[in-house]
């Protein structure tokens, strides 16, 4: 079955991707915050964020394809938005959701694009984020993978089977084929708990740790944190 | 539903952000309580099987379509509060790795969509199966509540947006809810007719069975 890679392009070799992936984490949600905190009304600070993200990107070696097809995530709520605000109040609303959403998605994206998920887990780890989430979501990292195979490999049997359609058509089938994938994921869970018990599990997961922040990193947080504070504060 | 970032003013994300803490924690102790050191192993797959659930888009009238929550379904399978946990995660790698909803906005999505759809669609649930009765009454239950968990969902979504300015209240809640009063539907019948199919194949994995 083919699957579309979750954190494509995460593997590729860049100055952004080796950095260490805390401090990724750490400079971005700081960029997201940035963005979300500036005025609506200071355009020339907007187009300096997104020079600093394309700049970014361009650093990154991920392609800008990729990251452009993706940020059109949030259209649809944009599009809403614009529905619902026919006035000039309404377009400087707009105009505030429109460009925060679009770069924050950008961000977000590139971060994904240039970190394993699985680092990321262990930074979220390392920077005192809930132990408990972050093993659950590795372990949902391992099996979306299988479990979605199960459900694209039902989905293929009865295609060949069945001709055309709505799903409305096949409803039946359809609540079948996830209440059979709800007892196979379940029995799952079990032999894999066995599995972990029979090798000495005991509620804790332990690693190897690997991270270590050099001076590049340092230097990057502090680049990035520096040039938003200066294009916060420019006075527009 | 998924907000993105930028949507929700300051206070609301981050009022959003510290009671969908407050009620994870409750619900992460509360999990680890019932399942002991099960629990990983069994949140992790059971998100994973939520998050294949979700990628089943139904089409609804007028060319949108909509996509399974899963709120209730992973309520009356899992119970209450493993639900909250499970559609807290999916909706963590929903964020990070689609970009479906923005970082800020993340607690208000974990608060409509994980704690209102799944503990509130499941004392609907409760209360509707109380009265139909244990065999009866189940599937009945399992639609109402799972129209319920949609649109509760989509209102205070809706409230949220307006709290923020962002939209005016009268028609983003008529939109939200009427919308989602659509997809709701498609919810409750797919619910049901999965919980229906576990009930026939699997009684014994059906949590909110194995407690009445």
């Amino acid at each position: 079955m083919k699957h579309t890679f979750l954190d494509e392009y995460s593997q590729i070799d860049s100055f952004i991707h080796r950095l260490d992936p805390r401090i990724k984490l750490i400079t971005f949600i700081a960029f997201i915050l940035f963005i979300i905190f500036t005025r609506p009304t200071s355009f020339i600070a907007f187009a300096l964020y997104a020079l600093l993200i394309a700049s970014l990107i361009i650093f990154s070696k991920v392609p800008v394809k990729f990251i452009l097809m993706r940020s059109f995530t949030i259209i649809p709520f944009v599009l809403m938005v614009a529905v619902f605000n026919i006035n000039y109040s309404g377009l400087v609303t707009f105009w505030n959701v429109l460009i925060k959403a679009y770069l924050c998605v950008v961000c977000m994206t590139l971060l994904m694009a240039t970190a394993r998920f699985t680092d990321l887990l262990k930074a979220l780890g390392k920077l005192r984020f809930p132990g408990l989430i972050t093993m659950i979501l590795s372990f949902m990292y391992r099996y979306i993978f299988v479990v979605q195979d199960e459900l694209m490999k039902m989905i293929q049997a009865k295609e060949s089977r069945s001709v055309g359609g709505s799903l409305w058509l096949h409803i039946k089938t359809h609540a079948n084929m996830l209440g059979v994938l709800f007892v196979r994921a379940y029995e799952r869970a079990e032999s894999v708990y066995l599995a972990m018990c029979s090798r000495g599990f005991d509620g804790q997961i332990k690693t190897m740790d690997e991270f270590g922040i050099t001076k590049k990193d340092i230097s990057f947080l502090v680049l990035i944190t520096v040039l938003l504070a200066v294009i916060r504060l420019i006075p527009i | 539903m998924h907000i993105p970032d930028g949507f929700l003013s300051t206070g609301t994300w981050v009022s959003t952000w510290l009671i969908s803490i407050g009620g994870i924690s409750y619900c992460l102790k509360k999990t680890t309580q019932i399942l002991k050191d099960r629990m990983i192993p069994l949140m992790g797959v059971m998100s994973a099987f939520i998050f294949a659930g979700q990628m089943l888009n139904f089409p609804v009238i007028g060319g949108t379509s909509g996509h399974l929550l899963g709120g209730v379904l992973a309520s009356v399978l899992l119970g209450p509060y493993a639900a909250a946990v499970v559609l807290t995660c999916v909706l963590t790698v929903q964020c990070l790795i689609f970009q479906d909803g923005g970082l800020t906005a993340l607690g208000a999505n974990i608060l409509n969509m994980s704690l209102i759809a799944t503990i509130g669609g499941y004392f609907i649930y409760k209360a509707i199966a109380k009265i139909g009765g244990k065999k009866k009454g189940i599937i009945p239950a399992v639609f109402v509540a799972a129209w319920f968990s949609v649109v509760l969902s989509a209102i205070s979504c809706a409230i949220e947006l307006a709290i923020s300015g962002t939209s005016p209240l009268k028609i983003v809640l008529a939109v939200m809810a009427g919308v989602h009063a659509l997809i709701g539907i498609g919810e409750g019948i797919i619910t049901s007719l999965v919980i229906g199919f576990v009930q026939k194949v699997r009684p014994d994995l059906i949590y909110t069975l194995e407690k009445n």
